[in-house]
Protein backbone atom coordinates (compact mmCIF):
# COMPACT_ATOMS: atom_id res chain seq x y z
CA UNK A 1 0.00 0.00 0.00
CA UNK A 2 0.84 3.25 -0.91
CA UNK A 3 1.16 6.09 1.58
CA UNK A 4 -2.16 8.34 1.81
CA UNK A 5 -1.96 11.34 -0.60
CA UNK A 6 -1.02 14.37 1.99
CA UNK A 7 -3.88 16.29 0.43
CA UNK A 8 -5.87 13.27 1.13
CA UNK A 9 -6.23 13.74 5.22
CA UNK A 10 -4.74 17.40 5.08
CA UNK A 11 -7.51 19.57 5.44
CA UNK A 12 -7.55 23.73 5.22
CA UNK A 13 -8.28 25.26 8.58
CA UNK A 14 -9.03 28.77 9.54
CA UNK A 15 -12.01 31.14 9.27
CA UNK A 16 -14.20 31.33 6.09
CA UNK A 17 -13.28 34.37 5.43
CA UNK A 18 -9.01 33.51 4.91
CA UNK A 19 -10.27 30.29 2.94
CA UNK A 20 -12.21 33.03 1.00
CA UNK A 21 -8.83 34.67 0.51
CA UNK A 22 -6.80 31.68 -0.29
CA UNK A 23 -9.34 31.46 -3.06
CA UNK A 24 -8.91 35.29 -4.11
CA UNK A 25 -4.90 34.08 -4.13
CA UNK A 26 -5.49 31.31 -6.69
CA UNK A 27 -7.16 33.50 -8.97
CA UNK A 28 -5.32 36.38 -8.59
CA UNK A 29 -1.66 34.94 -8.78
CA UNK A 30 -0.21 36.65 -11.96
CA UNK A 31 2.40 34.46 -13.03
CA UNK A 32 0.88 30.86 -12.39
CA UNK A 33 -2.04 30.36 -14.11
CA UNK A 34 -3.53 27.34 -11.81
CA UNK A 35 -5.98 25.24 -12.80
CA UNK A 36 -7.83 22.49 -11.84
CA UNK A 37 -9.08 19.17 -14.38
CA UNK A 38 -11.41 16.09 -13.19
CA UNK A 39 -10.07 12.55 -13.40
CA UNK A 40 -10.32 12.54 -17.03
CA UNK A 41 -8.16 15.86 -17.40
CA UNK A 42 -11.18 18.35 -18.29
CA UNK A 43 -10.86 21.76 -17.68
CA UNK A 44 -12.68 22.42 -14.06
CA UNK A 45 -11.55 25.66 -13.07
CA UNK A 46 -10.22 28.60 -15.43
CA UNK A 47 -7.95 32.29 -13.97
CA UNK A 48 -7.26 35.21 -15.35
CA UNK A 49 -3.90 34.63 -15.67
CA UNK A 50 -4.53 31.30 -17.24
CA UNK A 51 -6.20 33.32 -19.87
CA UNK A 52 -3.33 35.76 -20.16
CA UNK A 53 -0.76 32.86 -20.84
CA UNK A 54 -2.97 30.34 -23.40
CA UNK A 55 -5.58 33.04 -24.27
CA UNK A 56 -9.13 30.89 -24.02
CA UNK A 57 -11.63 32.78 -22.44
CA UNK A 58 -13.25 30.98 -19.60
CA UNK A 59 -16.25 30.15 -21.07
CA UNK A 60 -14.18 28.92 -23.96
CA UNK A 61 -12.14 26.95 -21.75
CA UNK A 62 -14.23 24.89 -19.37
CA UNK A 63 -15.18 21.15 -20.35
CA UNK A 64 -12.38 20.87 -22.58
CA UNK A 65 -9.88 18.42 -22.33
CA UNK A 66 -6.07 19.93 -21.46
CA UNK A 67 -4.87 17.42 -24.12
CA UNK A 68 -5.75 21.16 -26.27
CA UNK A 69 -2.76 23.07 -24.90
CA UNK A 70 -0.26 20.33 -26.32
CA UNK A 71 1.78 20.01 -29.29
CA UNK A 72 0.25 17.46 -31.84
CA UNK A 73 3.74 15.65 -31.43
CA UNK A 74 2.93 15.58 -27.55
CA UNK A 75 -0.88 14.51 -28.44
CA UNK A 76 0.74 11.53 -30.94
CA UNK A 77 3.18 10.60 -27.93
CA UNK A 78 -0.25 10.18 -25.44
CA UNK A 79 1.84 12.55 -23.51
CA UNK A 80 -1.66 14.52 -22.00
CA UNK A 81 -2.71 10.68 -20.79
CA UNK A 82 0.45 9.64 -19.33
CA UNK A 83 0.85 13.05 -17.63
CA UNK A 84 -2.49 12.13 -15.72
CA UNK A 85 -1.46 8.48 -15.04
CA UNK A 86 1.86 9.48 -13.72
CA UNK A 87 0.00 11.96 -11.47
CA UNK A 88 -2.35 9.55 -9.77
CA UNK A 89 -0.02 7.03 -9.45
CA UNK A 90 2.98 9.14 -8.05
CA UNK A 91 0.76 12.17 -6.62
CA UNK A 92 2.59 14.45 -8.81
CA UNK A 93 4.16 14.81 -11.93
CA UNK A 94 6.73 18.28 -12.95
CA UNK A 95 7.55 18.37 -16.92
CA UNK A 96 8.70 21.18 -18.72
CA UNK A 97 7.85 21.68 -22.63
CA UNK A 98 6.63 23.33 -25.43
CA UNK A 99 3.12 24.32 -24.96
CA UNK A 100 0.20 25.58 -27.40
CA UNK A 101 -1.69 28.95 -27.03
CA UNK A 102 -4.84 29.39 -28.66
CA UNK A 103 -3.54 31.32 -31.34
CA UNK A 104 -1.21 28.62 -31.77
CA UNK A 105 2.03 30.15 -30.73
CA UNK A 106 4.30 28.08 -28.34
CA UNK A 107 5.67 29.33 -25.25
CA UNK A 108 8.12 27.47 -22.50
CA UNK A 109 5.78 26.20 -19.81
CA UNK A 110 6.93 24.45 -16.59
CA UNK A 111 3.85 22.19 -15.32
CA UNK A 112 3.23 20.87 -12.34
CA UNK A 113 0.05 18.41 -12.07
CA UNK A 114 -0.62 17.44 -8.31
CA UNK A 115 -3.32 14.54 -7.87
CA UNK A 116 -6.23 15.86 -5.46
CA UNK A 117 -8.12 12.74 -3.27
CA UNK A 118 -10.41 12.83 -1.30
CA UNK A 119 -9.72 11.72 2.79
CA UNK A 120 -11.09 8.20 1.72
CA UNK A 121 -8.67 8.26 -1.47
CA UNK A 122 -10.81 8.56 -4.20
CA UNK A 123 -9.36 10.52 -6.77
CA UNK A 124 -11.60 13.94 -7.14
CA UNK A 125 -9.14 15.52 -10.26
CA UNK A 126 -5.74 17.27 -10.27
CA UNK A 127 -5.02 20.43 -9.65
CA UNK A 128 -1.93 22.11 -12.22
CA UNK A 129 0.22 24.95 -12.36
CA UNK A 130 1.32 26.36 -15.12
CA UNK A 131 4.66 28.87 -15.52
CA UNK A 132 5.64 30.44 -18.33
CA UNK A 133 9.34 30.43 -18.91
CA UNK A 134 9.62 30.79 -22.20
CA UNK A 135 12.08 34.48 -21.56
CA UNK A 136 14.20 32.28 -19.14
CA UNK A 137 14.67 29.71 -21.72
CA UNK A 138 15.79 32.44 -24.61
CA UNK A 139 17.69 33.81 -22.36
CA UNK A 140 19.43 30.32 -21.04
CA UNK A 141 20.18 29.26 -25.21
CA UNK A 142 21.30 32.74 -26.01
CA UNK A 143 24.25 32.70 -22.88
CA UNK A 144 24.34 28.74 -24.34
CA UNK A 145 24.93 29.92 -27.87
CA UNK A 146 27.14 32.84 -26.77
CA UNK A 147 29.34 30.82 -24.61
CA UNK A 148 29.73 28.01 -27.31
CA UNK A 149 31.08 31.22 -29.82
CA UNK A 150 33.65 32.38 -27.16
CA UNK A 151 34.55 28.44 -26.73
CA UNK A 152 34.80 28.34 -30.48
CA UNK A 153 36.98 31.51 -30.83
CA UNK A 154 39.37 30.39 -27.65
CA UNK A 155 39.30 26.94 -29.40
CA UNK A 156 40.61 27.93 -32.68
CA UNK A 157 40.93 31.51 -32.88
CA UNK A 158 41.69 32.34 -36.80
CA UNK A 159 42.87 36.31 -37.47
CA UNK A 160 43.55 38.01 -40.43
CA UNK A 161 46.69 39.97 -39.74
CA UNK A 162 47.21 41.30 -43.67
CA UNK A 163 45.29 41.00 -46.84
CA UNK A 164 46.20 37.38 -47.84
CA UNK A 165 47.74 36.45 -44.45
CA UNK A 166 45.67 34.69 -41.82
CA UNK A 167 47.16 33.65 -38.41
CA UNK A 168 46.37 31.00 -36.16
CA UNK A 169 48.02 31.14 -32.90
CA UNK A 170 47.80 27.35 -31.17
CA UNK A 171 47.46 27.60 -27.63
CA UNK A 172 47.45 24.44 -25.68
CA UNK A 173 47.32 20.67 -26.39
CA UNK A 174 45.59 19.70 -29.46
CA UNK A 175 43.40 16.74 -29.69
CA UNK A 176 41.70 15.43 -32.61
CA UNK A 177 37.94 16.89 -32.31
CA UNK A 178 40.13 20.01 -31.59
CA UNK A 179 42.05 19.90 -34.78
CA UNK A 180 39.16 18.82 -36.39
CA UNK A 181 37.82 22.16 -35.89
CA UNK A 182 40.84 23.57 -36.78
CA UNK A 183 40.76 22.71 -40.31
CA UNK A 184 37.05 23.25 -41.02
CA UNK A 185 37.41 26.66 -39.65
CA UNK A 186 40.92 27.60 -41.30
CA UNK A 187 39.93 25.92 -44.67
CA UNK A 188 36.32 28.18 -44.67
CA UNK A 189 38.23 31.17 -43.38
CA UNK A 190 41.49 30.67 -46.14
CA UNK A 191 38.25 30.37 -48.92
CA UNK A 192 36.00 33.13 -47.50
CA UNK A 193 39.06 35.64 -47.27
CA UNK A 194 41.06 34.48 -50.01
CA UNK A 195 44.34 34.22 -48.62
CA UNK A 196 47.42 32.63 -50.14
CA UNK A 197 49.20 31.62 -46.21
CA UNK A 198 48.06 30.82 -43.39
CA UNK A 199 50.48 31.02 -40.52
CA UNK A 200 50.47 28.17 -38.06
CA UNK A 201 52.05 29.12 -34.74
CA UNK A 202 52.42 26.19 -32.10
CA UNK A 203 54.37 28.49 -29.29
CA UNK A 204 51.51 28.16 -27.15
CA UNK A 205 51.47 24.15 -27.94
CA UNK A 206 53.32 22.67 -24.93
CA UNK A 207 53.80 19.00 -26.10
CA UNK A 208 53.26 17.30 -29.95
CA UNK A 209 52.84 13.77 -30.11
CA UNK A 210 52.79 11.80 -32.72
CA UNK A 211 49.34 11.74 -33.14
CA UNK A 212 49.18 15.68 -32.79
CA UNK A 213 51.81 15.62 -35.10
CA UNK A 214 50.02 14.18 -37.90
CA UNK A 215 46.46 16.10 -37.32
CA UNK A 216 48.64 19.00 -38.45
CA UNK A 217 50.20 17.25 -41.44
CA UNK A 218 46.48 16.53 -42.33
CA UNK A 219 45.43 20.02 -41.84
CA UNK A 220 48.69 21.29 -43.69
CA UNK A 221 47.72 19.23 -46.53
CA UNK A 222 44.02 20.20 -46.75
CA UNK A 223 44.93 23.67 -46.51
CA UNK A 224 47.29 23.15 -49.64
CA UNK A 225 44.11 21.30 -51.64
CA UNK A 226 42.27 24.84 -51.45
CA UNK A 227 44.92 26.48 -52.99
CA UNK A 228 46.87 28.24 -49.93
CA UNK A 229 49.91 27.63 -48.02
CA UNK A 230 50.72 26.96 -44.11
CA UNK A 231 53.59 28.26 -42.50
CA UNK A 232 54.26 26.81 -39.47
CA UNK A 233 56.11 28.87 -36.78
CA UNK A 234 57.00 28.58 -33.16
CA UNK A 235 58.78 25.63 -33.54
CA UNK A 236 60.99 25.66 -30.64
CA UNK A 237 64.19 23.14 -29.70
CA UNK A 238 61.62 20.49 -28.09
CA UNK A 239 58.98 20.31 -30.65
CA UNK A 240 61.63 20.07 -33.21
CA UNK A 241 63.25 17.20 -31.41
CA UNK A 242 60.22 15.51 -31.04
CA UNK A 243 58.93 15.69 -34.34
CA UNK A 244 62.37 14.50 -35.89
CA UNK A 245 62.27 11.50 -33.58
CA UNK A 246 58.42 10.99 -34.94
CA UNK A 247 59.71 10.69 -38.14
CA UNK A 248 56.95 13.32 -39.21
CA UNK A 249 57.91 14.19 -42.72
CA UNK A 250 57.36 17.72 -42.77
CA UNK A 251 58.96 17.87 -46.34
CA UNK A 252 57.55 20.64 -48.36
CA UNK A 253 56.20 22.71 -45.49
CA UNK A 254 57.92 26.15 -44.47
CA UNK A 255 58.83 25.85 -40.91
CA UNK A 256 60.62 28.75 -38.82
CA UNK A 257 61.48 29.05 -35.28
CA UNK A 258 59.75 32.28 -34.78
CA UNK A 259 56.28 33.94 -35.58
CA UNK A 260 58.38 36.92 -37.00
CA UNK A 261 60.53 35.00 -39.31
CA UNK A 262 57.19 33.48 -40.36
CA UNK A 263 55.31 36.56 -40.79
CA UNK A 264 58.55 37.45 -42.85
CA UNK A 265 58.27 34.18 -45.09
CA UNK A 266 54.57 35.24 -45.39
CA UNK A 267 54.92 38.63 -47.20
CA UNK A 268 57.95 37.40 -49.32
CA UNK A 269 55.15 35.08 -50.42
CA UNK A 270 52.79 37.67 -51.44
CA UNK A 271 55.77 39.78 -52.67
CA UNK A 272 55.37 42.35 -50.29
CA UNK A 273 58.45 44.06 -48.82
CA UNK A 274 58.46 45.92 -45.40
CA UNK A 275 60.26 49.70 -45.87
CA UNK A 276 60.99 51.75 -42.57
CA UNK A 277 59.25 55.20 -43.37
CA UNK A 278 61.88 57.80 -44.25
CA UNK A 279 61.02 60.22 -41.01
CA UNK A 280 61.66 56.12 -39.31
CA UNK A 281 64.95 56.07 -40.97
CA UNK A 282 66.19 59.58 -39.82
CA UNK A 283 64.75 59.23 -36.26
CA UNK A 284 67.28 56.25 -36.07
CA UNK A 285 70.01 58.13 -36.79
CA UNK A 286 69.39 60.76 -34.29
CA UNK B 1 31.78 7.43 -77.17
CA UNK B 2 32.64 11.48 -76.82
CA UNK B 3 31.45 13.16 -73.45
CA UNK B 4 29.86 16.11 -73.93
CA UNK B 5 30.09 17.35 -70.27
CA UNK B 6 33.52 18.57 -70.18
CA UNK B 7 35.43 20.43 -72.21
CA UNK B 8 38.99 21.31 -72.42
CA UNK B 9 39.35 24.75 -73.44
CA UNK B 10 42.46 26.65 -74.40
CA UNK B 11 43.25 30.08 -73.09
CA UNK B 12 46.75 31.46 -74.73
CA UNK B 13 48.75 29.18 -73.96
CA UNK B 14 47.14 27.28 -70.76
CA UNK B 15 44.58 24.53 -70.95
CA UNK B 16 41.70 24.61 -68.85
CA UNK B 17 38.92 22.68 -67.70
CA UNK B 18 36.27 22.51 -65.48
CA UNK B 19 34.36 20.14 -63.26
CA UNK B 20 31.31 19.61 -63.29
CA UNK B 21 29.46 19.82 -59.65
CA UNK B 22 29.12 16.29 -59.24
CA UNK B 23 30.90 14.18 -61.93
CA UNK B 24 30.05 10.71 -62.93
CA UNK B 25 33.05 8.07 -63.22
CA UNK B 26 32.36 8.62 -67.26
CA UNK B 27 33.22 12.37 -66.72
CA UNK B 28 36.09 11.68 -64.74
CA UNK B 29 37.11 9.78 -67.67
CA UNK B 30 37.03 12.25 -70.15
CA UNK B 31 38.55 14.52 -68.31
CA UNK B 32 41.65 12.61 -68.63
CA UNK B 33 41.50 11.51 -72.03
CA UNK B 34 40.65 15.04 -73.36
CA UNK B 35 43.40 16.61 -71.60
CA UNK B 36 45.71 14.69 -72.39
CA UNK B 37 44.67 14.64 -76.29
CA UNK B 38 44.34 18.58 -76.33
CA UNK B 39 48.57 18.64 -74.46
CA UNK B 40 49.04 16.52 -77.26
CA UNK B 41 47.75 19.16 -80.27
CA UNK B 42 48.58 22.43 -78.50
CA UNK B 43 51.79 24.34 -77.50
CA UNK B 44 51.24 24.65 -73.90
CA UNK B 45 52.30 25.71 -70.91
CA UNK B 46 50.27 23.48 -68.71
CA UNK B 47 46.51 22.98 -67.05
CA UNK B 48 44.17 24.81 -65.05
CA UNK B 49 41.69 22.48 -63.54
CA UNK B 50 38.96 23.94 -62.02
CA UNK B 51 37.34 22.41 -59.10
CA UNK B 52 35.31 25.21 -57.51
CA UNK B 53 31.88 23.79 -58.27
CA UNK B 54 32.91 20.28 -57.24
CA UNK B 55 31.05 19.21 -53.29
CA UNK B 56 31.76 15.59 -53.57
CA UNK B 57 34.70 13.42 -54.58
CA UNK B 58 35.43 10.15 -54.45
CA UNK B 59 38.30 8.00 -54.48
CA UNK B 60 37.94 7.08 -58.39
CA UNK B 61 38.08 11.04 -59.14
CA UNK B 62 40.89 12.00 -56.65
CA UNK B 63 42.90 8.93 -58.22
CA UNK B 64 42.34 10.35 -62.05
CA UNK B 65 43.29 14.34 -61.16
CA UNK B 66 46.28 13.01 -59.41
CA UNK B 67 47.20 10.78 -62.49
CA UNK B 68 46.39 13.30 -64.94
CA UNK B 69 48.79 16.01 -63.20
CA UNK B 70 51.49 13.47 -63.39
CA UNK B 71 51.04 12.61 -67.08
CA UNK B 72 50.61 16.32 -67.66
CA UNK B 73 54.13 16.77 -66.30
CA UNK B 74 55.79 14.22 -68.23
CA UNK B 75 54.32 15.99 -71.16
CA UNK B 76 56.01 18.45 -70.07
CA UNK B 77 53.49 21.05 -68.52
CA UNK B 78 52.71 22.32 -65.30
CA UNK B 79 48.98 21.39 -63.59
CA UNK B 80 47.28 23.80 -61.36
CA UNK B 81 44.24 22.53 -59.45
CA UNK B 82 42.32 25.52 -58.63
CA UNK B 83 39.18 26.33 -56.46
CA UNK B 84 38.83 23.55 -53.97
CA UNK B 85 35.85 23.59 -51.52
CA UNK B 86 36.74 23.26 -47.80
CA UNK B 87 34.86 20.55 -47.60
CA UNK B 88 35.87 19.00 -50.70
CA UNK B 89 39.55 19.61 -49.13
CA UNK B 90 38.93 17.35 -45.79
CA UNK B 91 37.43 14.63 -48.01
CA UNK B 92 40.63 14.74 -50.37
CA UNK B 93 42.50 14.29 -46.79
CA UNK B 94 40.67 11.79 -45.52
CA UNK B 95 40.94 9.64 -48.99
CA UNK B 96 44.92 10.17 -48.91
CA UNK B 97 45.31 12.06 -52.01
CA UNK B 98 48.71 13.11 -52.79
CA UNK B 99 49.08 16.00 -55.04
CA UNK B 100 53.26 15.36 -55.57
CA UNK B 101 54.32 18.30 -57.21
CA UNK B 102 50.89 19.72 -58.47
CA UNK B 103 50.75 23.29 -57.35
CA UNK B 104 47.32 24.37 -56.14
CA UNK B 105 45.59 28.00 -56.11
CA UNK B 106 42.42 29.63 -54.69
CA UNK B 107 40.72 30.63 -57.96
CA UNK B 108 41.62 30.42 -61.56
CA UNK B 109 42.29 33.90 -61.54
CA UNK B 110 45.15 33.08 -59.27
CA UNK B 111 46.16 30.12 -61.02
CA UNK B 112 46.78 32.26 -63.85
CA UNK B 113 48.82 35.05 -62.61
CA UNK B 114 51.47 32.30 -61.11
CA UNK B 115 54.34 32.37 -62.27
CA UNK B 116 54.72 29.15 -64.87
CA UNK B 117 51.64 30.45 -66.35
CA UNK B 118 53.95 34.10 -67.04
CA UNK B 119 54.45 35.35 -70.63
CA UNK B 120 58.57 35.48 -70.55
CA UNK B 121 59.00 32.60 -68.36
CA UNK B 122 60.85 29.46 -69.95
CA UNK B 123 57.76 26.80 -71.39
CA UNK B 124 57.73 24.58 -74.33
Amino acid sequence: MRDAPPNGSARLTGRDDTLEMLQLLVVNMADYAITMLDTEGHVLTWTPAAERLKGYRTDEIIGKHYSIFFTDEDVAARKPVTELEASARDGRFEDEGWRVRKDGTRFWANEVNTALRAPDGTLRGFGRVTRDLTDRMRTEEQIRKQSQEILEMATVPVVQVWDGILLVPLIGMLDSERTQQLMERLLVRLTETGSRVALLDITGVPAIDSLTAQHLVETIKAVRFVGSEVVLTGVRPSIAQTLVHLGIDLAGVVTRSSLTAGLRVALDRLSLTVVASARGAQADHQ
Amino acid sequence: MINESISVIKVRDVLMVAMPGDPDDATVAALQEKTLLAMEQHEVRGLILDLSKVDTLDSYFARTVTETAAMVTLMGGDTIIAGMRPAVAITATQLGLDLGVTRTALSVDVALEMACFQPGQVGP
